[in-house]
């Protein structure tokens, strides 16, 4: 319950912050100002200000501003008018995949000086987003798991793959999530029945993953876009199995509630959100300073102990206990979102993904 | 002299033009704009003149949906009519006290908004909510079960949502209706009943059909409930375009899908006045 | 027991008492009106008749049959509202034929009946016709035709001349009456216009505060009213303040007259008003010779119309009214000292 509820709102509070940051005009930034950093509005934006801030402004003596952002394109729109006007409405800001990718088709986003960010050795090659020329635009900030969670009080033992979601004994029982944008099941269904998500490289390949995921769809309770209410059913035990964010299941699971949070053995879903520097901003050097903040393996061993995130650079870096890395992360090969393809095949995947539904 | 007075009145409209023109017209032009804007390489769109979004809704798919939105709030406008008006009259009836404070009641009944009725009848219809539970405890089902989400839920939420408006619609032609009518209808040999039928009813027509017009336009517009207590296949077209606004970002097709919102809105605001309203 | 019976019939809403401890008996056929100032009860009474009103004690009888609690509907009863109540959704034919349609009469059953009202009603041919292309007397005959559609036992009317204009209300109590007269129905009319009441009823009821005052045919009431208060209501009336003096006989000032009528034989010395109708009182000039019966006066005004004279006479500050036709002119002018005859016959004696 609480405050977990709003961490990745998509409804309602989406859409609502995403007004009022429409509304506050930007103002350029005098030189020895705060930066201005957005996050996620709601848990994500709060922890922020208490946790990380403090800690970045203690060592570098720069000062922070929070801007709350939504999640989704919203957030896009925003920036691309701000530059019009030649303005941004933050100097650096997380951004997840999907518009991300929008962005940089756009080159909304500025290429960054890898030299100012010695941290970047630490990081995965994934966690960096690159033009086509090889400029940097985005570095992973935070990352989320969504796995496949399940109340332990219906399902004594947990399904250990992600198959179990077309298991007829499940029938009525499952709860995933409603768009193909946040759900990734195209990628969970190319990875657990075609050897990985490669098939998803073509239209005809992602007909046929589509062609398999919606025998799911019998099975299927809940096509949920709140998170609130699914979390709610699935501690209730209504809708016993699902897929859901694994930090949040385990803060419910620490409550005393019934609900197990598994990788399956095809990998959890992991999703990203990545800094990104839009076009116009300003202070670009105390920019590079924050994102490198950010990779240190202090910083993010702050952000999985008190945000809950998955750290984004090598986990041998960091100082987390076992207990503490199981509860954001896993160490089997996650399942990476296509982004790409919904950028290419956007209104077909919409339309067909809705047609598979509805049944 | 006639001219000095046009003009003069001209000059007096000028304010209420200006400002129905910008909060009314200018979105809908906007939003007219957008469903027939072109898109352009990098992703984005711009200004030009395609239907291809149009084409897009052109399938059976999203008609079918559209054919959904307007029979399901058809049928609560109906279903919430035939609750409130019979409840209206009866308040119609009460002491002037009385009728007071139901009207409070049913107006701060407004206030609640969609998404906490919707979260309010997913916990009622849930296992562990109040309806089944009562049911078991009756006797009437074996083991509580889960009523949500299913049609029944999405009706009986927008239902819920729909009857406080249409008290609201209709109590001020009940109120007005003279009360000699009736008298007169009964002193003629009519039972109670008969004369609610014959007399109650089709003398208060204009203000059942403008109300179940309202109430259509109001439920169509409902994109919390049919989310949260109904399964993809009761998703209304309003769902669908918040999905292209917010989710897929889609500005155009959700504009165009707006477009045959409104246009579903105005046929039917259209075809039942015209049909129904023109008598008297 | 035959007619329209009405027996300690009292209505209370709430606290307030509408109508209080009605008894009254009717003919079968007669023509009667309720007559009184607004508030008096006549209406509830009216619509207690109807059953649209509940008596709060007290019974209502019609040919023997109690009605008090059968429902409206089933009471076999036309009624007229004030405001006619016609019903706007449907046709002037539709209007008058609801009744039938209720009782399931064939199309063509209702068609003939509607044609036959409408000639009996003097309006032919707006069958058709929507109610609000009609004048408001065209409103009110359709009224009527629409309660007497199925031939009821009795007819009630609340007020039927209020919305008409003043011309068309004369003439339509006339036809009102000949049609009552024709159809030999027993009807009850509310109304506060006494001239309504005198021109149409067999029997008027004079209600006042809730209570009846009097019931009588319209000459009994005007010529010997139970009190000023029902003398005041209908027709002009004299009163001039009088002490007893005899058993037949009252002192106005100095002069002493004779009484026949009202609450004669109460002991001498009590204070009681003397009531005289003007066209029965006659005025002569001072010194011609004096007339027994008569009160001394001063002329304070003349006014002339032709058909009749009105002279005012100022009594010892009490104003008395005479009405005489040009024959019996007296010649008097403003000023003149005169003698005001009032002869026995036409005075009567009422409580103070």
């Amino acid at each position: 319950m609480k405050s977990t509820f709003t961490r990745r709102r998509f409804m309602g509070t989406a859409a609502a912050t995403g007004v009022a940051t429409l509304a506050a005009p930007s103002i350029l930034r005098a030189a020895g100002e705060p930066i201005k950093v957005g996050t996620y509005g709601g848990f994500f934006e709060s922890s922020f200000k208490e946790f990380i801030f403090p800690e970045f402004t203690k060592a570098t003596g720069i000062e922070v501003n929070s801007v709350a952002v939504p999640t989704g394109e919203t957030w896009l729109v925003q920036i691309k008018n701000a530059a019009r006007a030649k303005t941004a409405p933050a100097d650096v800001s997380l951004m997840a995949g999907i518009p991300r990718n929008n962005g940089a088709r756009q080159k909304l986003f500025q290429t960054l000086d890898e030299s100012k960010l010695p941290n970047l050795k630490n990081m995965p090659d994934r966690f960096q987003d690159r033009y086509e020329d090889g400029g940097l635009y985005g570095v992973g900030g935070v990352s989320w798991y969504i796995t496949l969670c399940t109340n332990s009080d219906e399902i004594p033992v947990a399904p250990e793959s992600w198959a179990a979601l077309w298991d007829s004994q499940y029938e009525g029982k499952i709860g995933l999530l409603g768009l193909a944008t946040n759900s990734f099941l195209l990628e969970v269904t190319a990875t657990t029945f075609f050897g990985g998500t490669d098939i998803l490289d073509t239209k005809e390949g992602i007909q046929k993953v589509f062609d398999k995921l919606s025998e799911v769809v019998p099975n299927v309770r809940l096509w949920y876009k709140d998170e609130g209410s699914f979390q709610q059913q699935l501690q209730d035990g209504e809708i016993p199995m699902g897929q859901y964010y694994h930090d949040v299941a385990g803060l419910a699971a620490a409550e005393g509630f019934p609900v197990v949070s598994t990788f399956p053995k095809e990998g959890g879903i992991l999703d990203s959100g990545y800094w990104i520097v839009p076009e116009y901003a300003n202070a670009v050097d105390e920019v590079h300073e924050f994102i490198n903040f950010m990779s240190t393996p202090e910083t993010q061993a702050l952000l999985s102990r008190n945000v809950g995130t998955a750290p984004v650079i090598n986990t041998d870096l960091m100082d987390l206990s076992e207990a503490e890395l199981a509860a954001v992360a896993s160490p089997l090969e996650p399942i990476i979102p296509r982004y790409d393809i919904y950028q290419e095949h956007a209104a077909w995947i919409s339309d067909t993904w809705n047609k598979m539904i509805a049944g | 002299m006639q001219e000095g007075t046009r003009l003069t009145r001209s000059i007096g409209l000028i304010p209420s033009s200006v400002m129905i023109g910008i909060f009314f017209m200018v979105p809908f032009v906007l939003i007219l704009l957008t469903s027939v804007s072109v898109p352009t390489a990098d992703g984005d769109y711009q200004l030009g003149f395609s239907l291809e979004h149009f084409d897009r809704f052109a399938s059976w798919f999203y008609i079918e949906r559209a054919l959904f939105s307007a029979g399901l709030c058809a049928l609560i406008a109906l279903l919430s009519l035939l609750i409130a008006f019979p409840f209206t009259y009866m308040l119609t009836q009460f002491g002037p006290r009385s009728q007071t404070v139901w009207l409070i009641y049913i107006l701060a009944q407004l206030s609640l908004s969609e998404v906490l009725i919707a979260f309010s009848w997913q916990i009622l219809l849930s296992r562990t909510g109040g309806i089944a539970n009562i049911l078991v405890w009756v006797g009437l089902a074996e083991k509580s079960f889960s009523m949500a989400p299913s049609a029944g839920a999405v009706l009986a939420a927008l239902v819920y949502l729909a009857v406080p408006f249409s008290v609201l619609l209709l109590y001020p032609a009940l109120s007005r209706l003279d009360r000699s009518l009736t008298e007169a209808a009964r002193t003629l040999g009519a039972s109670p009943l008969r004369t609610f039928f014959t007399v109650v009813v089709p003398v208060t027509r204009p203000a059942i059909i403008s109300g179940g017009v309202t109430i259509f336009v109001l439920t169509l517009g409902a994109i919390i409930v049919p989310q949260v207590l109904g399964k993809p296949e009761h998703w209304t077209l309003s769902v669908l375009i918040t999905d292209q606004a917010i989710f897929n970002f889609n500005m155009p097709f959700a504009s165009a899908l707006a477009v045959v919102l409104l246009v579903i809105s105005a046929s039917v605001i259209y075809g039942v006045t015209k049909f129904f309203g023109g008598k008297s | 027991m035959s007619g329209l019976i009405i027996e300690g019939v009292t209505k209370k809403f709430g606290n307030v008492t509408a109508v209080e401890d009605v008894n009254l008996h009717f003919k079968t056929g007669e023509m009667i009106c309720f007559l009184g100032p607004s508030g008096c009860g006549k209406t509830t009474l009216l619509r207690m008749i109807a059953g649209l009103e509940e008596p709060t004690q007290g019974s209502i009888s019609f040919e023997g049959k109690d009605l008090t609690r059968v429902p409206v509907h089933q009471r076999d009863i036309g009624m007229v509202f004030q405001s006619f109540a016609l019903f706007p959704h449907l046709s002037v034919g539709e209007n008058i034929t609801y009744a039938m349609r209720i009782r399931g009469h064939s199309r063509s059953e209702r068609e003939d009946r509607a044609k036959e009202l409408l000639d009996m009603m003097h309006l032919p041919g707006v069958a058709d016709r929507r109610i609000s292309q009609l004048s408001g007397g065209q409103r009110q005959r359709v009224a009527i035709a629409r309660a007497l559609a199925l031939n009821p036992q009795i007819f009630l009317l609340d007020e039927p001349m209020s919305a008409l204009d003043a011309n068309l209300r004369e003439a339509m109590q006339i036809e009102l009456r000949k049609l009552q007269q024709e159809l030999g129905i027993t009807t009850v009319v509310v109304t506060h216009d006494q001239t309504e009441a005198m021109t149409m009823a067999d029997e008027i009821v004079v209600m006042g505060r809730a209570r009846v005052l009097q019931t009588g045919s319209p000459m009994e009431i005007y010529k010997k009213p139970v009190d000023k208060f029902v003398a005041g209501f209908i027709g002009t009336s004299n009163l001039l303040p009088a002490k007893m003096s005899g058993e037949n006989a009252v002192r106005v000032g100095s002069a002493e007259l004779r009484v026949e009528h009202g609450a004669v034989g109460q002991p001498a010395g009590t204070d009681v008003l003397l009531m005289t109708r003007p066209e029965e009182v006659f005025v002569r000039p001072i010194g011609a010779s004096a007339p027994a019966n008569a009160v001394t006066g001063k002329v304070s005004f003349v006014r002339d119309i032709g058909a009749t004279i009105e002279i005012l006479v100022d009594c010892d500050g009490h104003e008395v009214i005479s009405v005489l036709t040009p024959k019996d002119w007296p010649d008097v002018r403003i000023g003149d000292a005169v003698t005001v005859e009032m002869p026995a016959g036409a005075c009567t004696v009422l409580a103070a």
